[in-house]
């Protein structure tokens, strides 16, 4: 069973004290929330989970091995695997080289037969089969998005974080995205949902943590988070207390 | 034939087509035609493995020359320093190896052939012909000069990690501005601006096809080099199609999403410097046993940015385009070199084929970004792909209405 322990955590940039001794778990397929306004520390978060940056102090263990220190490559190969808040596809590389490229990395599969039958059904799945020989800067921002999950899905990690999957993706497309995280989560893959769209983080997370300026000052389920008086103050704002509905929440597909 | 076999076809017409040129050709300018083409062949080299480094791999380097001189250094001075000898010169520092002496020649500068005598002219001296040295093998020259390039492209590769875009590039040039300058400044070893002679490629002539060659004709290093090119562009288009072609060209897209999907960046972008560095450095070490006198100019940042440009115009994301652009822009200079005449003025063509070649470059950079024979060959490799997913989204519309 997947099991992702953070442990006071810190991190500064210069005289900025950005996570202040964040403390989390996660035990099994969870699908769970990270929330926070601008500047809470969401990315950062992110950031020092997949390797790219190293905290100040703290430990981040994957079942049982500490990755904290581990460059990102090992960090995937590890079991963890993320999306970017600006969708970074390998825009003059085709559909189907940018799905090769997890799939080698780890040795997924057999063969290059094995591995482009996965990303046909991968791409099948993302409604993008048809575009598979297009490079990538051909594809809308939308089908981007896609591509970015379709790699995860190459990469088939233990813990996948998703940053802002919803950003700037229309209703179309959100139904797939939508779609994508629940099947990716019945499957067993732990999954860390970053958005702004409380409408999506609400109905997809079943459980939510909450980031203000570097501070974890919730954990828990969302309908407890949401009377959170902490949580009202710092992200959700008074007037969404009544609505039941996040700032900034827009329409669900 | 296939329309995406063209390319293939084409390409191996060439391979035939520069195989036989020298027995059909026989012109008087054969000579002159000949060194032409080992130069393009060179300037191939050079432009596909900076394609290779710069283009497919993102890491736009301006330290290839630097390479090439590590390469002809590292050839002239093992040819220039190192002898073997079947008894002790008694004035060289010398190491008994086997049945031999490995002799170190001392190093003293550009005045060895004419006020001063290095300690195995001294030996030669006083032997009066009764002691016969050997000099070192030009091919072991060669591999050294090959591993040295490789050794180089390891520092600059471990000391760029962190380095992207424009601050790569000075760097790299720094490098090879510091290499110009330490071979400039170092007179004693490496006889400065004087440069260093090297033996001819095959200094006893070769016999070829049941003919001999003379060490000063021009039809073996055509084919050596011509051999060279040929190997690098093969070990290179075999790399752009394995597990190590996608993953540069994931690091030059985007290195850290390369690496947050699991692919050990520092790794590839090292081994991308090594490879193309050893091919820069044999191309180096050939080139100057060939010509047989290596300097400091030769490391110009003038003769860099030929490569580039050469790269540019062919297509930089190809490495086949870059050596095709190479060999054309390359023999295009070379004939542009012939003044002629429009009614009463005459068009000093020395002066104005540079001027031909800048204006071909910055038309290919404002209207054909990837070169002018990289979309050629696009073209028939990725030209059904359009109309492909064209059919396959009409196909998939036809059995989603069906569905409906």
């Amino acid at each position: 069973m997947t099991n992702l322990v953070v442990t006071n955590l810190n991190k500064r940039f210069g005289g900025l004290h950005v996570l202040k001794d964040v403390n989390f778990e996660i035990n099994g397929p969870e699908l769970i929330g990270l929330i926070g306004p601008n500047g809470a520390g969401k990315t950062t978060v992110t950031n020092i989970l997949d390797g790219a940056i190293k905290p100040n102090s703290g430990t981040v263990y994957l079942n049982g091995q500490r990755i904290d220190q581990l460059q990102p490559y090992q960090v995937a190969r590890a079991g963890l695997g993320r999306t970017f808040q600006v969708t970074r596809s390998f825009r003059r590389m085709s559909v189907l080289d940018n799905l090769f490229v997890p799939a080698l990395a780890l040795n997924r599969g057999n063969s290059r037969a094995e591995i482009e039958e996965k990303a046909m059904e991968v791409l099948e799945f993302l409604t993008m089969a048809h575009l598979r020989n297009e490079y990538a800067r051909a594809l809308s921002g939308g089908q981007q998005k896609l591509l970015e999950l379709g790699r995860l899905l190459m990469l088939d990690p233990e813990v996948i974080i998703l940053d802002e999957p919803f950003a700037g993706v229309h209703p179309q497309l959100m139904k797939v995205i939508y779609s994508y995280i629940e099947r990716v989560n019945d499957a067993g893959t732990a999954i860390i949902l970053i958005s702004h769209q409380m409408d999506s983080i609400f109905t997809l997370c079943r459980r939510l943590l909450v980031l203000n300026y570097g501070d974890l000052i919730a954990d828990g389920v969302p309908d407890d988070v949401k009377r959170d008086p902490a949580v009202i103050e710092a992200y959700l704002g008074v007037e969404e207390e009544d609505t039941g509905a996040g700032k900034g929440g827009r329409a669900q597909p | 034939m296939t329309r995406s076999r063209i390319p293939q076809a084409a390409g191996l017409f060439l391979v035939l087509f520069f195989a036989i040129f020298p027995f059909v050709y026989s012109a008087n300018d054969y000579p002159y035609i000949m060194h032409t083409l080992i130069a393009c062949f060179y300037y191939a080299i050079l432009a596909s493995s900076w394609s290779m480094l710069s283009g497919y791999a993102g890491q736009f380097s301006f330290g290839h020359m630097g390479f090439t001189g590590v390469g002809a250094y590292t050839a002239a001075l093992f040819s220039h320093y190192f002898y073997l000898s079947p008894v002790p010169t008694g004035f060289c520092t010398e190491f008994l190896i086997g049945d031999q002496y490995l002799v170190i020649v001392d190093a003293i500068g550009v005045t060895s052939s004419t006020l001063t005598q290095d300690c195995l002219r001294k030996a030669l001296a006083v032997w009066d012909g009764s002691v016969q040295i050997t000099p070192m093998p030009v091919w072991l020259g060669i591999a050294l000069g090959t591993i040295m390039g490789g050794v180089f492209g390891l520092l600059i590769g471990l000391l760029v990690l962190p380095l992207r875009a424009a601050y790569l590039a000075l760097f790299t040039l720094g490098f090879s501005e510091i290499l110009r300058a330490t071979i400039s400044a170092e007179i004693a070893i490496t006889r400065g601006q004087a440069g260093i002679e090297l033996p001819y490629l095959f200094d006893s002539g070769i016999t070829l096809f049941g003919r001999h060659f003379d060490k000063t004709d021009k039809l073996p290093p055509y084919f050596v080099m011509l051999f060279l090119l040929l190997t690098c562009l093969a070990i290179m288009f075999w790399l752009t199609k394995s597990k190590f072609g996608l993953f540069v060209r994931a690091l030059r897209e985007d290195q850290d999403a390369a690496a947050a999907l699991g692919v050990n960046t520092t790794r590839y972008k090292i081994l991308v410097f090594v490879i193309t560095s050893m091919m820069a450095a044999a191309a180096g070490a050939v080139m100057a046993h060939y010509i047989r006198i290596i300097t400091p100019n030769n490391l110009m940042i003038l003769q860099m940015s030929l490569v580039v440009a050469m790269a540019v115009i062919g297509g930089v994301e190809n490495v086949i385009a870059a050596a095709i652009g190479a060999i054309l822009i390359n023999f295009a200079l070379e004939l542009l070199r012939n003044s002629f005449e429009i009614g009463p003025f005459t068009l000093d063509m020395t002066i104005w084929r540079l001027v031909v070649f800048g204006v071909l470059l910055m038309v290919t950079l404002r209207f054909f970004r990837n070169g002018l024979i990289a979309p050629l060959i696009d073209h028939f490799t990725r030209g059904h792909v359009a109309a492909e997913t064209v059919a396959q989204r009409k196909v998939a519309a036809d059995q989603a209405g069906g569905a409906s």
